[in-house]
Parts: C-alpha cells; sequence; structure tokens
C-alpha cells in the first residue's frame, strides 16, 4: 500500500477534438458521450480508492482548455436550474464528493459543446502541449498548498484521440522536460493513431502508454491500467512488462528535409541538425569551413610510392 | 576601491545605510512577507539580465577547481567549509547537466602546492556525484585532516590548461575556481599562466569564500570571467547558479559537428548479449553507434572507437529554449472584482502577471514557475497556430 503520508493527484486531459469525434461518430466507431461516461465510471473508482485522492479533469479542444473539474467560478450568475441540481445531489443518496464531480463535468462539458466551433477551431490536430502545461501549473499550485505535511505524488493521464500537432514540438518538449524535473509521470491512452511525440513523453516520465484496440473495451483499459499508482505498477507483472514501450524512436528529423537521421551535422552556434554538410546553416546563417580533406589525399600519395619501389 | 567613488574613501565616511528599515512587518509581527517580496526581486534582476539575441557557447567544457588547503577546515560553513563546498557542487552538477545536456565537466583539486585531477572530464553526472561524495565522506571520517598546505592556482590553471588545449575550437572552454584560501603558492610567474590562457580563451572565474585576493580578481578580468566573494551559503549556492546558464561566446569559431542519433534496443527485445563500452560488462541491450555498432549504456557519449558524439534528440532540445528566452510578463494592478489565474484557477489577490504575446493573466506562483521551469507559456501554446516566432518557420 502507498505510505500514509503520500498523497495523490490524478489529472486528466480529455481530448474533445470536433472534428475527430464528429468524423468517428459519423462512421458510427465512437461517440464522446459514451466515452464520456466511462471517464466518469473510471474518474469516481479512482476517488474510491482513498479518501484524500485529489482529482482534476481538462477538456482540450482545439483553441481552448478548460478545467471541467474543478469548475472555475464563471463571471455569469449562477443558473437556476445548477441550484436545483445541488439540491438534488444532497437528497438522491450519491456520494456527495462522486456528485460533485459528475455534476461539474457535465455542465462545463454541456457549455463547452454549446460555445459551439468558430473557423479557428477547425482543426485536425489536437492541442495537447497547452493542456499539459496547464496542467502542470495546477501541479505545482498543489504541491505548494500541501508541501510540508504531505508529499503529493502527481499523474497526468492523456486520452488522446486526434493527430499529432507538429507545430507543437518545441512546446511539447518543454512541457515533458518540465513534468520530468517536477517528477511528473505521464501516461497515455491513445483511440486514435499512434502519437510519437506522447511515446516520448511517457518513456522520459516512466509513464504507461496504450493503444487502445476496441473503444467499446475503453473503460475496461483504463480500470486495469491506469488505475494503479505509478510506483506500484512495477508489483504487477503485466503492468510492468508492457508498461515500456516497444521501440521510441529518438532520431532527429533533419531541419531541411524533415526527415529522420542517424548521423547528421549540427550547427555549434543554433544547435540545427541537418543530413549534409552545406557552407551556411540555414537557421542562423553562420559559415562553415568545408571539412578537412589535404590528409587523406596525402596520405595515399605517400602509400603510393612505396608500393611502386 | 574604485568603484566606491572618489569622495569617500572608505563605508564608514559615507551616510549610514539604514538597511533595517526595507523590512516591514505585516499586521501579526512576521517578516515572512518582505523576505519573500526581496527574494522575489533579486530573481527578476537576474532574470532581467539575460541579454537576447547573443550567441551563447552550447557545448561547454567546464573545469571546477576546488581549494582543499588548510584554509578549507574554517568552520564558517557547516560543517566544514571543504564538505559544505562538496555538497554545493553536487546540486551545481546536476543543474549544469540539466540546462546543458551536450557539455562536459571535469573536477581538478588543489593542496599542499599540488593539483590534481578529482574526476575526468565527461558528460556522466553519476560518476561526478560519486565521486564527490566520496571525497566528502572521507574528509567528514578523517575530520579534514588532509586538507593541509597551500593552493597553487598556477599548477592547477596549467593543468587545466593542458587538458583543455586538445578540446575542439567550436567548444567553450571554462574553468571555475573556488577559492577560500588567502593565498597561493606557485613554481613560476602566474602572470605568464595567465597570459597563456587568454591566448587559448579559456574563460576563468573565481568564487572567493574568505575575501577579495588581487591576483584572482585579475586572472578573472583577463579572461573575461566573473569574481566573486560569498556571503553565506544561499549566496554561495546562487553565485554557483550563475554559472549555469551557457555564456555569451567569446571565440567567433563555428563549425557543423557531426553527431549520431543512436538507435535504441531494449533488453525485452533481443536476448543478445554484447560488450557495454560505457561499463566494460556484458548488457543486455543499449544504445548502438550508427557508425561503428559499438554499445553504449547511456547518452550523451562520445565513441570511444570511432569518436562520433552520440547524443538523442532530447538533448538538443533541452537546449532550445536559451536561444529564445521567454520575455518577462508586466506585472499589473488586480483588477476590481477577482479574477483567476488561467492555469491554476487559483483566486488572485496580490498581483497579476501578463503575457504581452496572449494577454493572459497569472498568478505570481505560475509566472514563477513559467519563467523558471516550463520557459513557454501556457497561453501562447494554446492560441492558434502559435510557434516561436523567431524561429521563422523551423520546429
Amino acid at each position: 500500500m502507498a505510505n500514509e503520508e503520500e498523497r495523490q493527484l490524478l489529472v486528466v486531459i480529455f481530448d474533445v477534438n470536433p472534428v475527430w469525434w464528429g468524423i468517428k461518430s459519423l462512421q458510427g466507431q465512437a461517440q464522446i458521450t459514451k466515452c464520456l461516461d466511462c471517464l466518469l465510471v473510471f474518474v469516481n473508482s479512482y476517488l474510491m480508492l482513498r479518501h484524500d485522492n485529489k482529482l482534476a479533469i481538462i477538456a482540450s479542444h482545439s483553441t481552448k482548455s478548460v478545467f471541467l473539474y474543478p469548475a472555475q467560478e464563471s463571471n455569469q450568475s449562477p443558473d437556476p436550474s445548477k441550484a436545483s441540481t445541488s439540491d438534488q445531489a444532497g437528497g438522491d443518496c450519491r456520494y456527495e464528493h462522486f456528485a460533485k464531480v459528475d455534476d461539474s463535468v457535465t455542465d462545463k462539458f454541456k457549455e463547452l459543446m454549446r460555445d459551439g466551433c468558430e473557423k479557428n477551431d477547425i482543426r485536425r490536430d489536437s492541442l495537447i502541449a497547452g493542456s499539459m502545461a496547464i496542467a502542470l501549473c495546477y501541479i505545482h499550485r498543489m504541491q505548494i498548498e500541501s508541501h510540508g505535511n504531505t508529499k503529493l505524488n502527481a499523474r497526468i493521464l492523456v486520452i488522446k484521440a486526434a493527430d499529432d500537432a507538429a507545430s507543437q514540438y518545441m512546446s511539447f518538449m518543454n512541457v515533458i522536460f518540465a513534468a520530468q524535473k517536477e517528477r511528473v509521470v505521464v501516461d497515455a491512452c491513445i483511440l486514435g493513431q499512434d502519437s510519437g511525440l506522447l511515446q516520448q513523453a511517457c518513456d522520459m516520465t516512466s509513464g504507461m502508454y496504450l493503444k487502445v484496440p476496441h473503444q467499446d473495451a475503453f473503460l475496461q483499459y483504463l480500470l486495469t491500467a491506469f488505475l494503479t499508482e505509478a510506483e506500484l505498477r512495477k508489483e504487477s507483472l503485466v503492468l510492468a512488462q508492457s508498461s515500456r514501450p516497444r521501440e521510441v524512436d529518438y532520431r532527429a528529423a533533419c531541419f531541411c528535409h524533415r526527415s529522420l537521421v542517424d548521423i547528421g551535422f549540427v550547427c555549434s552556434v543554433c544547435l540545427s541538425i541537418f543530413c549534409q554538410f552545406s557552407p551556411i546553416c540555414s537557421t542562423c546563417e553562420t559559415a562553415f569551413k568545408p571539412p578537412v580533406q589535404a590528409s587523406k589525399s596525402r596520405k595515399k600519395r605517400r602509400a603510393l610510392p612505396a608500393n611502386g619501389t | 576601491m574604485e568603484e566606491q567613488g572618489e569622495d569617500k574613501a572608505y563605508r564608514w565616511e559615507g551616510d549610514y545605510e539604514k538597511t533595517w528599515e526595507a523590512l516591514k512587518e505585516d499586521e501579526t509581527g512576521s517578516l515572512q512577507a518582505s523576505i519573500e517580496a526581496e527574494i522575489n526581486k533579486a530573481k527578476k534582476r537576474r532574470l532581467q539580465q539575460r541579454q537576447r539575441n547573443v550567441r551563447l557557447g552550447m557545448m561547454r567544457h567546464l573545469y571546477v577547481v576546488v581549494d582543499l588547503s588548510q584554509a578549507m577546515c574554517d568552520q564558517d560553513l557547516k560543517p566544514n567549509r571543504a564538505v559544505a563546498v562538496l555538497k554545493a557542487l553536487e546540486i551545481f552538477s546536476e543543474k549544469f547537466f540539466d540546462q546543458n545536456p551536450i557539455s562536459q565537466l571535469g573536477f581538478v583539486s588543489t593542496c599542499a602546492k599540488r593539483a590534481e585531477v578529482l574526476s575526468d572530464m565527461s558528460g556522466s553526472l553519476q560518476k561526478h556525484i560519486k565521486v564527490l561524495q566520496d571525497l566528502g565522506q572521507k574528509i567528514i571520517k578523517t575530520n579534514a585532516k588532509h586538507c593541509t598546505g597551500e593552493p597553487s592556482l598556477q599548477n592547477s590553471l596549467e593543468l587545466c590548461a593542458k587538458s583543455l588545449k586538445h578540446m575542439p575550437s567550436h567548444t567553450s572552454k571554462e574553468i571555475l575556481i573556488v577559492m577560500g584560501s588567502l593565498t597561493t603558492c606557485d613554481p613560476g610567474s602566474i602572470h605568464d599562466t595567465i597570459t597563456q590562457i587568454a591566448k587559448q580563451s579559456i574563460r576563468c572565474s573565481v568564487i572567493g569564500l574568505s575575501a577579495e585576493v588581487h591576483i584572482c580578481k585579475y586572472l578573472a578580468k583577463s579572461t573575461k570571467g566573473t569574481f566573486g566573494i560569498i556571503l553565506d551559503e544561499s549566496h554561495f549556492a546562487d553565485l554557483l547558479t550563475d554559472h549555469v546558464p551557457p555564456p555569451a561566446e567569446i571565440s567567433p569559431e563555428s563549425s557543423l559537428i557531426k553527431m549520431g542519433f543512436p538507435h535504441h534496443v531494449s533488453p525485452h527485445e533481443s536476448g543478445k548479449i554484447s560488450l557495454c563500452m560505457s561499463r566494460n560488462t556484458f548488457t543486455v541491450g543499449g544504445y548502438f553507434c550508427p557508425q561503428c555498432q559499438a554499445k553504449y549504456s547511456e547518452l550523451p557519449v562520445q565513441c570511444v572507437i570511432c569518436a562520433l558524439t552520440l547524443v538523442s534528440a532530447p538533448h538538443l532540445a533541452r537546449s532550445y529554449h536559451h536561444f529564445f528566452p521567454l520575455p518577462m510578463f508586466k506585472e499589473q494592478e488586480v483588477p476590481v472584482g477577482s479574477s483567476t489565474c488561467y492555469s491554476c484557477c487559483k483566486p488572485i489577490t496580490t498581483a497579476t502577471y501578463v503575457c504581452e504575446q496572449c494577454a493572459i493573466s497569472f498568478c505570481m506562483d505560475c509566472n514563477a514557475f513559467i519563467h523558471e521551469t516550463l520557459h513557454s507559456c501556457p497561453g501562447c501554446i494554446i492560441s492558434t497556430n502559435h510557434v516561436h516566432t523567431t524561429t521563422n518557420g523551423v520546429v
């Protein structure tokens, strides 16, 4: 069992990219409401493990990241219907904490969907890096508030649907390094295609990367793989083996062709990577001396007379 | 005393500085708030001093010279100066490799008029920490018995310079001297050594523990390094941390360095055993050099067989934030009515910090976290199509 003086904090980042979910629901393969229900059941199970487990849920839209739980105080006047649901929460025999979480998530999600999509929101890729940055700030705040008394073990679970956004590489790497420094474990549950960035994130923070083959069993995968804390995973034979991804490709992409290179040339000033020698660096415009070839030819010339004589 | 001006020769001849008036008590009589304000002011000053658009030396070869002479047995730092310095250097090494993953560090000690290498120049953090910890334990056990004699500045400088001469010209060569003694015992003319070092463009900085020594200040000035004297332990940690970020580049040499990005084979996949060159034992799995297929257990490392520098892409990416330092956020008063921080949902009471590019406000803790650890503004990442605007399409 976990130490009595340690607390857990789980931040779930749920990817609600409207294009991906829309396409999948038209094809009849997945529905966002069903996945949200599975997520709520998972989150309730997590809260039931210990009374002081902490939770936060962030929805990652194309152009904004919204905290679904804990609910931010909005500037609008409180909805009279909301007041009635909280009354009902006290009266309908649900555990109060679950009721708070469920109601907050469903209300905020409805608000998010009601706000609709503008033209900028129609993107095929998910902007996960921003949500992860916000999650790290929230974890940092929780760590400050609980320091001294108890140690806080923080985890981020990313439920990703759409593809990677190549433009976010730099911000994503900054976020991963910050997570590594703060000792936050990043887990990934992939509903769509494999994501190279999240594979690297899970490998560098020793988290678990799981691609869900059948979306009907989404809840079962969540409960089996992601419910346990990070330190306890090595005790389980099944999880310990599957937590390391097969082969994480850490090769770099060259700046000129975007192809992966095994051996590359790196500019000493700006650290840009090229696949072949070029006299000028395209990023920082430094001039380079061409590589010295004279010594090879001199050696060959010396060798020939010895063979000849 | 040139910096104090012509009129007052000594500090007591000038006006009194009522430093106690800077601290203010709050209602409960605690000084915590004013102390935090002073710390934040110092942090802000340090962050603002970092210039933008200056060429930085990314690949660094730094030698740290530790004085282990008689003066280090003094107990003004607890438990004694030598142990406190070694502990601080452990923390410094961790921060150094965190911010400069492709750089190398080496340790040299000087005592009894000699200088010797404690730990060779390498990029392996564990090796350095082990050496420092073992030495610290030895000093505690023997009660600093072998911290004797006087240090030799010239011997340690010549030892470091001899080793740094073989380093390629595009790297930034540095020496950091932690000096606790007020004397140095040298075999020859130290001015010749200093001119030689300045000619090799090695940057020497000195951190003194007792008092200002003229030759140390002259050494730092001639080689364009920094010179500082510590006030107490936390000031010592601050002075060391100033050497962690890469310095502005002084040598104009730049070249295209050939580097390899090795492929990782995990132990679960292949059951084949091969010789690991970094540990000199047979292991399963590791990183294979793309040029000569030699195996290593960790990166970054220089292949001993084909001399190719092996790194992984995240190591280079870790240094990118030095090129695009996040600009300071503007401090503003809390607007009328309460507001919450964008990233941590905490209600803001004291002051808000607004990012000038995305106009989103953050609380004080998030501001410190963003600038020190995250190096990216969450608001800018989320707003559409944001790439670091200075990269011109490079990602």
